[in-house]
């Protein structure tokens, strides 16, 4: 749904995206991870035709956007970490200009534009001037405006930046259903808390390089070469935990203390059901038994630390 | 497309603009002050009469045609200033409330986008002048201009508010944001530029003055008390034309321009604004020196139309072509300047170029081949135009060949110039358009001083400095044919090798490495 071709763009002495290729399924959400300045933003400006490449192409939905950037637009809802308004317009008057401007066929329109004021929560406010309403309320309706033409992939930058926390938890929940709905979104932050259990999948960008991309679990096991395991029991076991595990080449780094404790195993998710078997065989009255997932926060330092940095 | 009323931005403007409220307000003040004015009018016109200056039977007539004329001219310039004013800020306003960039990813077309802003913009000032037509009409009636007079007046005004309102809108796409100091003193400059236009009845290029939107109002209004612009008629191919006709033509011919510019960078960001091709830019190059044998008017044309002896711009030939040379120093230096290659893009040409995938005459490349072949084009051009005229202005070939070498002494400065301008661009230079024509005034100015100087021990030497550092030689009227002195030729040399300089600098400029990430 999203794809870029060896997307490449350079400002005056400055290569912000360099030799970016990705490709972003249907459905997918594309959490783009990275530091001020890593080309996060150039790479949704180009995506969105903001910004024309220097080389390379961005497709959406298999249009180039610099090629055709009015019949890609089509398919695009742009959200930017702003939510700047037309303040001498009614709420429903923004919405329906945008609608136009997209294009949308004309009957379907006044229809479309109670649905999006109601997804918004802003029912009440459809007839009020948009210089009246709070802030929160602006942007509800810039996500409103981003919406509107039911795109098929969604280009948010940093959009929940300057968000309070009801209208990002409003943000994500709202995301949520446009992914129901089959939309494809790319999302940009370097606040990765916002990005955690939220993303398909991730990309990792320094210095406007792709450092890693692909799933959470297979950036994850690509970062890993070890997964660490938690496990906890009852009683006085720790000495059979002990023998057990060492007894496993694979396992390394066990850590134990008189219930629960942690160790290193290298092998696949599958490989660790025979370890747990032979505690439970060994009569090891298991409490709990578990791999530690990374958060994306502590994927992105591990990464960012030790391969780029 | 050209149905405007249901362009999206036209109604965004009309819906924020013209609320109801507003409109009536907007009415009735119009209403209120036709009213004030007619009465004025009325008291002028009736002290006249007072003191006998006026017939009593004529009294109504005179004061419905004074109200006309003062009418008309309130909403044209109202109108006009309104609208290039209010346009100047269309595209810095929408940057500056950050609004531009959901603009620029809708689907509306820059088309689209430039018509919408173009009626939607000054919406309020065409209300006002729609609320004060049917009067207006009614006072030229009853004052006794023709109704066919009227609305050609009309006719004038949208075409002169159109170009305006473009003119404008162009201004304010090259204001990275909106700073309302800058997009006024832009926008007045303009205005008084096309207003002081109209004094170019009286030159060798009346038809110039069409663009002024006192002309066609004179014109339309005038009585006739101005002896001299009366008697001028603008040429056309030297046949006299109507005035709205050449305000027509030439309002439509530069309006088409600058719509093009609009259109091919309205929806660009903004440090890749640039505002012809390659090729446009020549033919626009071609246009302009077209105009200048298409409007002429030899000193010997205008005294027979208007029947009074003047010193005509035109007297010979060797004027004319001495003047499109001048001209085109001017023309080729803004081509230069519309057709600078962002580094970005010229980066590109370079390495495209190493592997051979790029030519010289590339649309990102540099500018120079295409100075060139603007400046034969204008030659080409010139020994058309020299010959058209030859029944009115006998031409010789000696006035061909000394243009060739004033046009390639031009060419070569303005190409030095250019090459400096693009080279400045490839530093860390703020605003380094602004500041290398700056470092080029002052390069102008040392070069004169420095000629003032050797002045003083010997005018040979003089001469010398001038001929090589700058191109007023190309002016000199003594020439004839090739005989230009020594010191031209040797200008023309040393200025080559500047260029290839130049070109260097430009090549190690462009091969520096990248600096990665840190964009934003």
């Amino acid at each position: 749904m999203i794809e870029f071709v060896h997307l490449r763009k350079e400002f005056d002495n400055v290569l912000a995206v360099e030799d970016l290729s990705l490709a972003i399924p249907p459905g997918e959400i594309f959490g783009l991870i990275g530091p001020n300045g890593a080309g996060k933003t150039t790479t949704i400006r180009m995506a969105c035709g903001l910004l024309a490449p220097t080389l390379g192409r961005a497709l959406i939905a298999g249009v180039d956007v610099a090629e055709e950037p009015e019949r890609a637009q089509q398919n695009i809802g742009y959200l930017s970490d702003f939510f700047a308004v037309y303040e001498d317009l009614k709420v429903w008057e923004y919405l329906d200009f945008f609608a136009h401007a997209y294009k949308m066929p004309e009957a379907e329109i006044p229809a479309r534009i109670t649905e999006v004021i109601s997804q918004v929560n802003l029912e009440v406010k459809r007839d009020a001037m948009i210089a009246g309403l709070s802030r929160g309320m602006k942007q509800r309706l810039g996500i409103a405006r981003a919406i509107i033409h039911r795109p098929k992939v969604m280009l948010l930058d940093e959009p929940a930046s300057g968000l309070d926390p009801k209208a990002r938890l409003e943000l994500r929940n709202l995301l949520r259903s446009l992914r129901d709905q089959g939309a494809t979104i790319l999302i940009s932050s370097h606040i990765l808390t916002e990005l955690e259990g939220f993303c398909t999948s991730i990309g990792i960008m320094e210095k406007g390089r792709m450092v890693r991309s692909g799933s959470i679990e297979e950036v994850t096991a690509a970062a890993a070469s070890q997964r660490l395991v938690r496990l906890s029991w009852a009683g006085n076991s720790q000495a059979v935990v002990e023998e057990k595990l060492k007894s496993d080449p694979r396992v390394s780094e066990v850590s134990l203390a008189a219930d629960a404790g942690t160790f290193r195993f290298s092998g696949s998710e599958e490989d660790l059901a025979p370890v747990l078997a032979a505690l439970i065989a060994a009569k090891v009255p298991v409490t709990s038994f578990g791999e530690v997932k990374q958060t994306v926060e502590q994927l992105y330092m591990k990464l960012s630390t030790h391969e780029v940095m | 497309m050209l149905r405007f009323w249901n362009n999206p931005e036209f109604v965004r403007h009309r819906r924020s603009e013209l609320r109801p409220v507003r409109a009536i307000t907007v009415a009735a003040v119009v209403a209120v002050m036709c009213v004030l004015l007619w009465l004025s009018c009325w008291s002028f016109e009736q002290s006249m009469m007072e003191h006998g200056q006026l017939a009593e039977q004529s009294f109504s007539r005179s004061t419905w045609l004074l109200f006309y004329r003062w009418l008309v001219g309130l909403q044209g310039m109202a109108l006009t200033f309104w609208v290039l004013f209010s346009c100047a800020q269309s595209v810095s306003g929408e940057r500056d409330r950050k609004t531009w960039e959901f603009q620029r990813t809708t689907r509306l077309t820059a088309a689209e986008l430039m018509i919408g802003k173009l009626v939607g913009e000054p919406i309020l000032a065409y209300f006002a002048v729609l609320c004060a037509a049917p009067i207006t009409l009614i006072a030229g009636l009853a004052g006794g201009a023709s109704l066919g007079a009227v609305i050609s007046l009309f006719i004038f005004l949208a075409v002169t508010s159109l170009f305006l309102g473009l003119g404008g809108m162009w201004l304010s796409t090259l204001l990275e944001s909106r700073s309302r100091g800058i997009g006024l003193i832009g926008a007045l400059a303009l205005y008084g530029f096309t207003l002081g236009i109209f004094g170019m009845y009286a030159s060798g290029l009346p038809g110039l003055a069409a663009i002024s939107p006192l002309t066609g109002m004179i014109h339309l209004l005038g009585d006739g008390t101005d002896r001299e612009f009366a008697g001028i008629r603008p040429l056309l191919f030297g046949h006299p034309v109507p005035w709205l006709l050449m305000s027509v033509l030439l309002c439509g011919s530069f309006s088409a321009w600058l719509a093009l510019m609009l259109v091919r960078n309205l929806k660009r960001d903004y440090p890749e604004i640039r505002p012809l091709s390659r090729w446009q830019a020549i033919g626009c190059a071609a246009f302009l020196n077209f105009l200048i044998y298409a409007l002429l008017s030899p000193a010997k044309l205008m005294d027979t139309l208007s029947g009074m002896t003047r010193q005509g711009w035109f007297p010979d030939a060797r004027s004319v072509a001495l003047f499109a040379v001048a001209m085109n120093g001017l023309i080729l230096f803004l081509m230069g300047l519309a057709t600078l290659t962002p580094q970005e893009r010229l980066k590109v040409w370079r390495r495209k170029r190493a592997t051979g995938e790029s030519a010289v005459f590339a649309d990102d490349g540099l500018p120079w081949p295409w100075l060139g072949i603007s400046a034969v084009v204008a030659y080409a051009l010139m020994v058309w135009g020299l010959l058209a005229w030859d029944h009115t202005l006998p031409l010789d070939m000696g006035t061909l060949q000394a243009a060739a070498i004033r046009l390639l002494l031009v060419l070569v400065f303005v190409t030095r110039d250019v090459l400096f301008l693009q080279w400045c661009m490839l530093t860390r230079l703020r605003q380094p358009i602004v500041k290398g024509v700056l470092f080029l005034c002052l390069y102008y100015a040392a070069a004169a001083v420095l000629t003032g100087l050797t002045t003083v021990s010997s005018q040979d030497a003089a001469r010398w400095m001038m001929a090589l550092l700058t191109p007023v030689q190309a002016f000199d009227t003594e020439v004839k044919g090739l005989a230009f002195p020594a010191a031209t030729y040797a200008g023309l040399v040393l200025q080559t090798g500047v260029i290839g300089a130049m070109l260097v600098a430009i090549s190690s400029r462009l091969q520096r490495p990248m600096q990665a990430g840190a964009a934003a």
